[in-house]
């Protein structure tokens, strides 16, 4: 059953109109209204006049808008869905219009990240602790009166998702009616949602998955095959666990659709940019060769550098993601991270619970 | 003292402790209603009754104190037989429901008679003047000046000192209620805060003072009149805790001022307390909501609450409180060192110490917040973050109807309790003697790192010596970081410590735990500092933790 929110009176907002965005209006439009919220009027004109967009059919109930203060005057419940860089800012202009009983739900996979001035973060001499890194639902806290907040995050490729195949999500928040709003909307024949309360682990595994996509895609390059991958993805889970708890996140949420689902969708995607530039490093080519040659940096090559960097911090040992970081930034060759990896003295297969 | 002395008759505590009797009646049915709406569904009343029967009857043989009524046994015997003869199998699930009901409002009843408190306004002001004498009694007994009972040299008024937006809190006192929320480092913080309050003109608060100080005689004949309702934490069944609960929001509702120590019991470690019990502040989160339920947003009540930091040279249980933290943390087999001094003499002995030196105690009041951390002007409206007035109403709505919802609520509490540890350390007032005890400490700890604590605290006297320009040095670091975060709102720095590195160091040394036979720092003849009791050392270091200073000793 359609919850009240998303009857007529109520549409349920959506802030970005990039694929994922577009993605999940069309979801949401299959149980009521939608209100679509874009900066650029050349896309309103044309969902509204194409009715496509980013390749997408869009849903007859998604009406397109550049008026971000009528889209939260009328909604309850929002979905951000906007790339980590220009969240924050999207959350500043929102936020006069943001009042303490609205409930927002994003769906960014990516960090907010804080440096001194003059430092970036492929810089090698820059270090990053724990209090440098926001998760999209912090920075909703601190731009905003908004304190019900939650996320969607899961094995959630847009392209398959807008070809309606059937797949699943997990809505996580600390506030059971977040979980329960959100969960009612999105819900439909094809695509189903989860409830968690540990909303940090559900936000890491969204993010931290990407640096093992990279790797993925080394090993992708070299040829190898399934025991190899499988062997790549638990060992990664189990990195990606280990930083997730120091972090503060609950073990148990990266062995569910936001961690070991999305990290196996994300890994077994050839056609992602962070597998392809993994695969290209295999190839032999240079990392600066590779994003010279990209149009996008792959969000990959960024969250490799950062789990390093609050590994580092936080004194934690992950070969994996170390690895990766050097044949990335200090000229180590595949074949020598491989050689590395092998003989990485470990002890017990499962230590991260 | 102040205006509000004017009209004692008109306080709120006054004017709820004439109507006892009503609210009594009040909180009992409440109690039952809310107790009901919880176990009833589940058809868990008999269960939770047999719970609190067990738990009643364990405490009875494990644990009894003095202060406990006489017929305590034979009324939970009473509670036993009619729970067995009431067997639904036996006599009829109605015949059972409705003993149950019955048993369910005598324990409810004989809880809420033992919780509530009493506020007589003629004590009050007895008491004003009486408490402080025998202080500064104590006091001029203390430096040999005898000068009669009613011409003291000193008074407790120039040793206690209150700082914070006054006027704003007392503004906001006329236009909701007041919720107090301090620190606790030491039984007698009660007092203190109540004697500051009043001294300041904020008047009088109820507090839950445990049941237990109620077995000392002389702290009965005080506060027993001063507003105190009783907690007792030896009580943990489920209808004790809803009873409490029912009390604590009922009076709120009622205006009463109400003061809680959100940490739940003293700081064990000596630290500002970082994990709050969230249990009692959840009824004042409750009770904002009801107000909101029950009043259009422009006219209902508010609560507003004040996060209060107290700064003491010395904590006279320190001894019994760091043994107790260690002997928790489980390193150690501790012989328990309790040994149970009469509050009179450990009260006496206070004083005694407090006037008798150069010591003085802090409350530092922090700005009145609303329940969601936002700070309230004059006006008593909420600013938020960015400098607007806020609506609070609105974070107990959901689409656009106001409606209870426990688990937001819960929600809502825990983010006040990170806000509220958050003040705390901003307001935290910091003296000479806590970063004498810090830097002594760390340095210790530094100069054998591979020893873990429970070593360290063991170790010889002999080896506890720093040289003290190494000392200076440290301090001198610590004290530009102590400055910066002063200038960044972060702490608060005594007047003291504006002082030359070496006036701050003697100040600290002499005051820090004064009151202790051992000293936990000293300066010995040849130059090094050193100390007589680690122990005690490191629970006035912990107060300085929370500030990430390790790195800067």
């Amino acid at each position: 059953m359609a919850s009240q929110i998303t009857s007529k009176k109520n549409p349920i907002g959506v802030l970005g109109a990039g694929s994922f965005g577009t993605a999940i209006a069309n979801l949401l439009a299959e149980n009521g209204e939608v209100l679509l919220y874009t900066r650029r009027p050349e896309v309103v004109d044309r969902i509204l006049h194409e009715k496509r967009n980013v390749g997408q059919v869009m849903n007859q109930h998604v009406i397109p808008t550049t008026d971000l203060e009528m889209l939260c005057a009328r909604c309850y419940l929002i979905f951000p869905s906007i790339p980590s860089d220009g969240f924050r800012e999207v959350m500043k202009n929102s936020s006069p219009f943001l009042r303490p009983d609205h409930l927002l739900i994003h769906c960014t996979k990516g960090f907010d990240i804080r440096l001194d001035e003059g430092m970036t973060l492929l810089d090698k001499k820059t270090k990053l602790k724990p209090a440098d890194i926001n998760t999209m639902s912090s920075v909703i806290i601190q731009e905003t009166n908004v304190k019900r907040v939650g996320c969607l995050s899961g094995p959630n490729l847009s392209k398959e998702i807008a070809g309606g195949q059937p797949a699943a999500t997990v809505i996580a928040s600390h506030f059971d009616e977040v979980v329960r709003e959100g969960t009612m909307a999105i819900r439909s024949k094809r695509f189903q949602a989860y409830g968690s309360k540990d909303l940090l682990g559900v936000e890491l595994g969204g993010v931290l998955k990407n640096s093992m996509a990279l790797s993925a895609g080394i090993v992708g390059g070299m040829g190898y095959g399934q025991n190899s991958m499988a062997f790549l993805i638990s060992r990664g889970l189990s990195e990606i666990v280990r930083l997730g708890k120091a972090l503060g996140a609950e073990p148990e949420s990266f062995l569910g659709l936001a961690g070991i689902g999305d990290l196996i969708a994300t890994c077994t995607s050839p056609l992602s940019r962070n597998y392809t530039v993994g695969y290209r490093l295999a190839q032999g080519e240079t990392l600066d060769n590779i994003i010279a040659t990209s149009t996008e940096v792959a969000e990959g090559i960024k969250t490799v550098s950062i789990c390093k960097k609050l590994a580092d911090s936080l004194d934690i040992r992950l070969p994996i993601i170390s690895i990766t970081y050097e044949i990335l930034f200090n000229e180590m060759s595949v074949q020598e991270g491989l050689k590395y990896l092998m003989e990485y003295r470990k002890g017990s297969d499962i230590d991260f619970l | 003292m102040d205006v509000l002395n004017s009209n004692l008759n008109d306080w709120p505590l006054t004017r709820i402790s004439r109507n006892r009797e009503k609210l009594m009646e009040e909180i009992i049915i409440e109690t039952i209603s809310n107790f009901n709406k919880d176990y009833q569904k589940g058809g868990l009343i008999r269960d939770e009754l047999a719970k609190t029967l067990y738990l009643e009857r364990t405490r009875i043989k494990t644990e009894p104190w003095k202060v406990d009524p006489e017929d305590d046994f034979q009324f939970w015997s009473h509670v036993k037989n009619k729970l067995v003869k009431s067997d639904p199998s036996l006599e009829g699930k109605e015949v059972a429901q409705d003993i149950e009901q019955q048993l369910l409002k005598d324990i409810v009843t004989r809880y809420v008679h033992e919780i509530t408190g009493y506020f007589d306004p003629r004590f009050f002001l007895f008491a004003r003047q009486v408490l402080p004498m025998i202080f500064s009694r104590l006091l001029n007994a203390s430096f040999g000046k005898i000068t009669g009972i009613f011409k003291p040299k000193v008074l407790l008024k120039d040793k206690l000192f209150v700082t914070g937006p006054i006027e704003r809190i007392k503004q906001l006192s006329q236009k909701g209620t007041i919720i107090l929320v301090p620190t606790h480092f030491s039984n007698l913080d009660s007092v203190m805060v109540g004697y500051g309050m009043d001294m300041v003109g904020l008047g009088a608060f109820q507090y839950g003072a445990g049941l237990n100080l109620f077995n000392s005689s002389l702290f009965k004949f005080f506060m027993s009149n001063l507003g105190p309702y009783k907690l007792d934490r030896r009580k943990k069944n489920p209808v004790y805790l809803e009873t409490l609960k029912t009390y604590s929001r009922t009076t709120i509702l009622h205006g009463a001022p109400t003061l809680f120590f959100p940490g739940g019991t003293r700081s064990r470690a000596g630290n500002i307390e970082k994990n709050l019990k969230l249990g009692l502040l959840g009824t004042v989160m409750e009770a904002q909501r009801i107000h909101f339920e029950r009043n259009p947003s422009t006219l209902a009540p508010k609560l507003f609450i004040v996060p209060l930091t107290i700064s003491y040279h010395f904590v006279f249980e320190a001894g019994s409180l760091i043994e107790d933290h260690l002997r928790r943390t489980g390193k150690e087999q501790y012989i328990t060192s309790d040994k149970g001094t009469s509050f009179l003499k450990n009260m006496s002995k206070f004083f005694f110490e407090l006037f008798g030196a150069t010591s003085d105690i802090t409350l530092s009041l922090g700005e009145p917040m609303d329940v969601f951390g936002n700070i309230c002007n004059d006006q008593g409206e909420s600013i938020d973050k960015f400098g607007k007035v806020l609506d609070i109403r609105k974070y107990f709505e959901s689409k656009g109807a106001l409606k209870a919802d426990d688990q937001r609520e819960a929600e809502y509490t825990t983010l006040l309790g990170k806000i509220l540890v958050d003040k705390f350390h901003e307001n935290n007032v910091v003296y000479s003697s806590h970063v004498v005890a810090y830097v002594a400490f760390e340095l210790l700890k530094r100069k054998f790192r591979k020893e873990d604590i429970y070593s360290l605290l063991r170790m010889p006297e002999e080896d506890r010596y720093i040289p003290y320009d190494e000392f200076v040095t440290a301090m001198r670091n610590i004290r530009e970081r102590l400055y910066y975060l002063n200038n960044n709102q972060k702490l608060k720095l005594a007047f003291h410590m504006t002082k030359e590195v070496d006036e701050i160091i003697d100040h600290g040394i002499r005051n820090v735990g004064l009151y202790h036979a051992k000293k936990p720092l000293y300066k010995t003849k040849d130059g090094y500092i050193s100390s007589e009791d680690l122990k005690l050392l490191l629970f006035y270091h912990n107060r300085m933790e929370g500030y990430g200073l390790a790195n800067y000793v």
